[in-house]
Formats: C-alpha cells, structure tokens, sequence
C-alpha cells in the first residue's frame, strides 16, 4: 500500500511537472511561462535597466565598445570590419531576434511550424511566389563575393553568439507565448529577409484585372481609359532633362492575347500604402550653402518596427541610419561625407502568363509550335499541432510556378486553366549587401553610382546628397526591358515574344544630377515622362505627394532641416485642390446637398487634412465613393467570375473636368434612366453623408473629425496580440498626402532629415515604435507620441569611441 | 522551518536555473523534514505560492506594472489579478504535489 501510494504521488509530481514544462496546444508552457523566475515577468524592464558592461562572446577577434544613447541606440565601435559585423548581428539578435526569425520564417513559407493551420495558406502562398528559392539565389550571390561574405557570415556568427547564449528567460515573450525557441542565423536567412521586402515592394499585380477588362471593352477603350502616363504628372526626372546614354533597341509590340480565359487568381491588387517620400535639396537653395536630404519610407507600419536604428564604426566605415533586423549593414542614413535615402520604384516587374495545357493530363503546355513538359514540385509543411506533414505540389513552367485559385484541390478538377508567373523576386539576384557596403562607405556621387549594378530587387528610388555639394536621384534596379505595355495584361505563355528577354542596362535606369531646378525627389510617381526610352509600367504612385513635394521645394529658398521636416508633415490636399472646385459648382446647383451642413464645411475648407479638420473625413469618402460610383457598374472590381481594374483617379477627374458629358457617368445598372455627371455627384455626396452618419453618427464635429475619423494603427506582427499594438494613433495626412499616414496602418516607418556640412553632418530622425523588440521594455514604442505630433529627435551621430557625449547612458563590452 | 527551507532553498535553485528545480527541492525537503501528508503538501504549496506570488508582484511593481495587463488580455483574462491567481495555482500545485510524494516516498523507504 505504502509502496502504490509513494508511486502514485510521484506520478502525479512529475506528471504535472512534465505537462506544465511542454506547450498545451496553443497555450505556452504553464510553468517556466508563469514562473516569476523564468517566465513572462522577465520580460516586464524597469526604465533604468542598465545592460551588462562585459560580454564575453566567442568569435570575436578584439575588443568591441557598444555605446547606447538616451533613445536605446546602439553605437558600435569595433577594431576590424569582421567584428563591426559580428556585433551588428550580435547587438540587433538582443533587441529584435524574434522579429528577425519571423521576417525568415514568413519568406521561407514555415510560419505554420510555430503558429499553427492559421498560417498555412499564407506560407503556400509564400512558397508558390518562390521565396524560397530566391532566397537561396541571394545568399549564393552575397557568400560569392569577398566582401559581402565576410558581412553576413560575421553577421550571422554574432545573431548565434546570442542565440548560443541567451537562456527562456530572456528570450522574447513571443517565443514563450508561442512555446518555441529560435534556430540558427545564417546568410540564407539574411536573404529570406530581403525577399520578404521583395515581395512586400514588387509582388502584386493588376494584369489579370486589366485582361478582363480588355476582353470586355477592347484595346481602344483601354488606351483612352487606362493611359500609360497620367494627365496630372510631376517625373521623379523633371521633364525636358536629356536622356545621355544610346538605349538598346526595344523590343517589337508582337501581337496581343485575342481573348482571357477565366480563371479565379487571388492576388493582391497594387497597393497604394506601400509608397514613401525622399528628396536632398542642393546648396543654393539650403541656408548652410550645403544639401538637405530627407526621407521617409511608408511601409506597412509594424511593432517591432520594421527599422532598427544603429551607428557602426570601424576603421574603415562610421555610418548612421536604420537596418531591417535580419539584414547587415545601413540601409537608409549617412557619413561624414554622403546621405541617401530609398523610395519605392514600383515598376512592373510581376507578370503573369496564360498557360494553354494539351490535355487533362497537365503534362505539356504550348510554347511556340512545340509542347514543354511540366515540371512539379512537391512542398512540405509541418504545421504546428497536426501530426502529419502536409504536402502541396505546383506545377512549373519555364515561365515560374503554375498559380491557382485559393483553395486549390490537389487534383484539379475543373477547368485546367492556370497562369504562370513570371516576376523579379526569384529572378533578379544582384548583391544588396554588397550595395549597402559600398553607400555606407561612400565619399561621393561616383562612390554612389557604384552600387547599381548589385541594386537589383526591390527598385529603389535611391536619393544622394553629399557634401561636396551634389543632389542625385536615381530609380536603380534590374528592370526587364519589355516591349510597349508588356505585362499590362496577361501575357500569352505560349508566344515566345512575350516573355522577358533582357534588362535594361543599370546605368540607364532613370536618373538626374543637381538638376537646374536645385532639387530632386521621388514620391513612387513615374520615374520619368514619355521621353525616357523605356517602358517601366503603365501605372505608378498617384502623383499628387510628389507634385506637392516639387512645388514646395521649388518655392524653399535658404531651407533648414526644419523647412524639411515640415514638408514631411505637410497636409495639403493636392486632389481636392484638383477637383472639389468642380464637385461643388455641382452640389451647390442642388438645394438638398447644399442644405446640408457638410457642403458648408466642404466649402470652406482649408483643403489640408490636418487632424483637426472635419471636411478632409467627407472629402476621402466621398471621392472614393464617387469612384465606384462612376466605374463600378462597368467595371466590377469584386465580381467573381472577372474582376476589373478600374480607371486611375487622376483619368476620372480628367473626365469629369474635361468630359462632363461621358457616357461613363451613366449608371448602366438603371434602364429607365440615363444619368449625367450631375446626378452621379449629387447622389453619391448624399449616400456619401449617409454612410458617415451611419458610421460615425450624425454629423457632429466632435466625431466627424478627421484625426479621430482616421487614426492610424500600429499592430504587433502578430495581430491576435492585440495588447502588444498601438491602436487609433491620431495624427493628420492621408493616403496620397505627403504625410502619407493611413487608416489602414501604413505610414511614414522613419522619417529621416540630414543636414551635409564639410566637418560633421547633423541629423535628425525617428520611426513609429522604438528600439527594443520587448513588449515589456519601455523602449518598445517610445517614439510614438512624438512621431504622431511630427517632431524629429536628433541623433547621436559620434566621432569616436572617446566623444563624451552628455546623452550617452551606458557602455557595454563585448570581449572574447 | 521548512516553509523557510523551501522558500529559500528553491528560491536560489530557480534564480540559477531551469524552474523544474522547484519541485525537485520541494520533493527533498519535504522527503527530510515533513512530519506528514498534510504538512508535506500544505507547507510545500504555501511556500512556493508565497515566493511565485511575491516575486511576481515584485517583477511587476519594480517595472511599472503595465505589462501583466497586456500579457493578460492576449489570454483574454479579465484582469492581472487573474494572471497572479494562476501563478500562485501552477506554483502551488506543482510544489504541493512534489512535496507530497517527497513524505510518501520516505514513508515508502523507512517506516
């Protein structure tokens, strides 16, 4: 008896202490995560917590001295370029390793092992875009080449130095929520990070719509509808500058796809969030005689942020700005000498390609006058509480992955009809590493030429300024060199002519130095006008940012790094000043609109979308509204069997301005009546009134403004950790102001603004969230509040390791 | 005496290592020093509660005590002071449960 009892108490101690030691399907390990010794506790910091002032790491060459500022910056100063990296990866794996092993795990399609079937779609998603296999393109490209190989493999050996080191109790609360703990680095995560940016700049696609559209209306409709340049335009390039290069012959227009064949592909269309500000500013036209360079990249906005700001030192490099955790190096920031920011090129570089199969075998598919075996392949998901792992085959052409519809059996039933991809993710492999060593290391615009050819996905438009007073711009990457509206629709898979052949050159990518105009800038807005020999799309970032931006800079004379961070929070509504004079010469012709208190409010407007103005919330709505208003009836964007693009809002105003009488204005839903322009407005301002009131009340300036109307959220990369977010963050701009913050979490992700000068530059910058990856840490969203009012924090931008420096908190040493 | 055993004794083995040391210490101590099931049990679950409980509320005052609510609400818990609930149950009953059959196996060993 004595000896069963004994037995079964043990049972039970252990047996409890073993469940609670092991995740519980989705819940985390109860006791290590409860434990106040081990668990999420830990993770609650103190403000005055001070880091170790020894490390002792193995792998370092020398001695390396981290010194961090009032803001959780990081400023490393090491004795050689291996260590320089080493740190880089060893200082960023303790603030952001979590984040960076998410960023990895997202573009190799293996989110699904640590969260579960919720993410299974997206990693087969991920995997059929072929990120993975880029990924390993890239690290071949960065460990073939001496100097970036020294960079990600110094980078990756200091991420493991922590990783070896850190124990569950000071691992991310991610990890313990989650229940798993993080894998070695390596250069092909590196890569994986880059190609999430890839996919995040470059994945998306409006061909399939643009096809159905074509099918529908023909080519003539499309070419007055859908212009390959805006009405309204302000080139990144100003108009009239001479192209000095000879262009390689373009190739033919060959003979288009007659019709498009049905099928349901679920991409995500252009995303107009996804832009972002940059200029520099030339001497004559600066206070100090010397350039000003700002920059603000809109990205999805994200806690952990998506940058991580650092200063690396080494005797061959000092440099300033922001990384993405997981990616060596600076990306966006500036030297003694040189500055340079990054935009968003947005250039067509995502083409899909209809398939024509022999037979119901999916065996061959026509390429020319021959049939082409299809090749599959077979992806493995192990998904996090399913015990058996989950396969999923995709077929290949030598165009890329053969995609389906959402929900894809594994044997196709139906209509074997599918479209291959072709796009500059896995193609185009360049060497970014490398590119970041040479710009952070540059003294001049020669030096800054120097990085394009290893530039090569995501396009950026890659703004200069450097103190020997050069302003440049240059909207670098590996472009296709396409035919006249290649990929503007679908393309034919089986006509050779189609697909893409050859680049363009890298030194004849668009691009200007210290233009007349004393300026230069981009805002994701065509490149270039018709007169740039190539074709780089159809469609770009709507252009009111950069015409605001261009007017402004043209005006600026004696600008100070204040005149720039200004700008950055302008917001004037450049499309109201377009076409609410028209809207209300309409209104005000119908008593019932105009009765209406907010045609008052219209009327008065200051026409800028400051947090506190009431008409900018009526003015969004109703202009998005009006839109469908007018096109939705031809052009269905959410009809299932062939969804449609719809005409850009700059053509639409063209229209309304210059074609009032067009038959597109007549709903073609109602048969008994033919509607004008007029009718359009008037009742769509009313519906428009309507469907604020429903959301917000009757009107009242309390709830109708737009600060609060608007809000912008800041979610963590997990968005079921809803505490871990910042939410309905009030703030003013809009979708295509300059202050490009958005309702739907995209904004400005640093705002950056640097003042050159032949001794020592000064800078000024700040991101929405903070240093610190650590929900628990009060460097996690410090910065918030005073990115949301647009104020800037200077940065602490240190000569050397003995600079006393009052904003200077702690030392740490990292030794062998 | 042996609440103060168990609350010191663990305290320093989980301060250095994995939080399964708990109830190892627990299973030792009350395997030398309860004087029955009842004490083996109850004392061990105090004890650990005790030291779970206050160094938690310590952790949490100490870094301005915003963070267990937001740990709390992806739990979808009402409020901290069910976070602090569960801790002192996990803690307590792994302890109590250990320290249990530390004096059932020394009943088992010598009589």
């Amino acid at each position: 008896m004595k000896y069963i009892r004994a037995l079964l108490s043990l049972l039970v101690a252990g047996g409890l202490t073993y469940i609670f030691s092991r995740p519980l399907g989705p819940a985390p390990a109860l006791g290590p995560f409860f434990s106040p010794f081990t668990g999420f506790w830990q993770n609650a910091e103190s403000p005055d917590k001070q880091p170790p002032a020894d490390i002792k790491l193995q792998g370092l060459k020398g001695e390396v001295t981290v010194k961090y500022d009032d803001n959780g910056v990081p400023h490393i100063f090491a004795d050689n370029d291996e260590d320089l990296y080493f740190a880089q990866g060893f200082i960023i794996a303790r603030d952001r390793l979590w984040q960076m092993d998410f960023y990895s795990r997202v573009a190799a399609g293996r989110l699904s092992e640590v969260m579960g079937p919720l993410a299974l779609d997206f990693d087969r998603y991920n995997r059929r875009l072929q990120l993975p296999e880029g990924a390993e393109r890239l690290a071949e490209s960065f460990t073939h080449e001496p100097t970036s190989k020294l960079i990600v493999e110094s980078y990756s050996a200091g991420v493991n130095a922590y990783i070896q080191q850190v124990s569950y109790k000071d691992l991310a609360i991610e990890y313990k929520i989650l229940g798993y703990t993080p894998e070695a680095w390596s250069p092909l995560k590196t890569a994986l990070v880059e190609m999430v940016m890839r996919k995040d700049m470059n994945a998306r696609s409006d061909d399939y719509r643009m096809a159905n559209a074509l099918a529908k209306f023909g080519k003539e409709t499309m070419n007055d509808l859908f212009p390959d340049y805006p009405v309204e335009e302000s080139p990144i390039v100003p108009s009239g500058t001479k192209w000095d290069f000879t262009p390689l012959a373009v190739p033919k227009v060959p003979e288009l796809m007659k019709a498009s064949i049905a099928a349901n592909l679920d991409l995500e269309a252009e995303n107009p969030g996804i832009g972002s500000n940059n200029w520099a500013v030339h001497g004559s036209r600066t206070a100090s005689g010397l350039p000003l360079l700002a920059n603000d990249p809109h990205l999805g906005l994200s806690l952990p942020s998506i940058w991580y700001q650092m200063q690396l030192v080494s005797p061959t490099v000092n440099v300033y700005g922001v990384c993405v955790p997981g990616w060596p190096g600076i990306g966006i920031g500036f030297n003694k000498d040189i500055a340079w920011g990054m935009t968003n090129v947005g250039s067509d570089v995502f083409d899909l390609f209809q398939i024509q199969f022999k037979d119901n075998t999916f065996k061959e598919y026509k390429y020319g006058n021959d049939w082409r075996p299809v090749t599959s392949r077979v992806s493995e998901f192990k998904v996090k509480g399913s015990p058996e792992i989950i396969r999923d085959t995709v077929l290949y052409t030598h165009h890329g992955p053969i995609l389906y519809s959402q929900g894809q059996k594994p044997f196709f039933s139906d209509l074997p009809v599918g479209h291959a991809l072709t796009w500059v993710g896995p193609v185009a492999a360049g060497n970014s590493v490398k590119a970041l060593y040479l710009i952070n290391h540059g003294k001049n615009y020669d030096d800054y030429r120097k990085i394009l050819p290893y530039l090569a996905a995501p396009g950026f438009n890659v703004v200069f300024a450097s103190n020997q007073n050069d302003v440049a711009i240059t909207s670098a990457g590996h472009f296709p060199l396409k035919w006249k509206e290649q990929g503007k629709y679908s393309l034919d898979g089986a006509n050779p002519e189609h697909e893409w052949k050859a680049w363009i050159p890298v030194e004849q990518t668009p691009y200007v130095k210290n233009p007349a105009r004393g300026f230069v800038s981009s805002a994701n807005q065509f490149p270039a006008d018709p007169s740039y020999p190539y074709y780089l799309g159809w469609k770009f970032a709507p252009a009111e940012r950069g015409i605001r931006i261009n007017e402004r800079l043209g005006n600026m004379t004696k600008a100070t790094p204040d005149s720039l961070r200004l700008l950055q929070n302008d917001n004037f509504n450049v499309e109201a000043r377009r076409i609410l004079p028209e809207l209300l010469k309409y209104l005000e012709k119908d008593p019932s609109a105009k009765a209406l208190p907010a045609y008052g409010v219209l009327a008065k407007w200051n026409l800028r979308n400051d947090p506190n103005e009431i008409a900018p919330t009526i003015f969004e709505r109703f202009v998005k509204e009006l839109r469908l208003a007018i096109w939705e009836d031809e052009f269905p964007t959410q009809d299932e069997k062939a969804p449609m693009s719809q005409p850009t809002r700059d053509r639409t105003w063209a229209m309304l301005q210059k074609q009032p009488n067009a038959k597109w204005f007549d709903n073609v839903k109602t048969t008994d009546k033919v509607e004008t322009a007029a009718d359009i407005i008037t009742t769509t301002f009313k519906a428009t009134i309507d469907s604020l009131t429903v959301k917000y009340g009757p009107y009242n300036p309390q709830t109708w403004v737009w600060g609060t109307a608007k809000g912008t959220d800041i979610k963590h990369l997990v968005p079921l950790f809803k505490s871990f977010s910042r939410m309905d963050i009030i703030n003013g701009g809009g979708a295509n102001i300059v202050n490009a913050t958005t309702e739907a979490g995209h904004g400005p992700s640093w705002r950056m603004v640097v003042q050159l000068d032949k001794t020592w530059p000064k800078a000024y910058g700040l991101y929405p969230g903070g240093q610190s990856g650590n929900p628990g840490s009060p460097h996690y969203d410090n910065m918030v509040e005073k990115w949301a009012k647009g104020e800037l924090n200077e940065l602490v931008f240190l000569k050397s390791k003995d600079e006393q420096h009052p904003r200077i908190k702690s030392t740490v040493k990292l030794q062998r | 005496m042996l609440y103060i055993l168990i609350l010191v004794i663990s305290g320093i083995a989980q301060f250095l290592g994995p939080w399964w040391l708990m109830p190892i210490v627990c299973f030792g101590l009350c395997f030398w020093k309860a004087k029955n099931a009842k004490e083996a049990y109850g004392i061990a679950f105090a004890a650990v509660s005790t030291l779970w409980l206050g160094y938690s509320l310590f952790q949490s005052v100490s870094s301005g005590g915003a963070f267990p609510l937001k740990v709390a609400e992806i739990f979808k818990l009402p409020n901290a002071a069910s976070l602090f609930a569960a801790v002192t149950l996990v803690g307590g009953l792994v302890a109590g449960f250990a320290g249990l059959a530390g004096h059932y196996c020394r009943l088992a060993l010598k009589p």
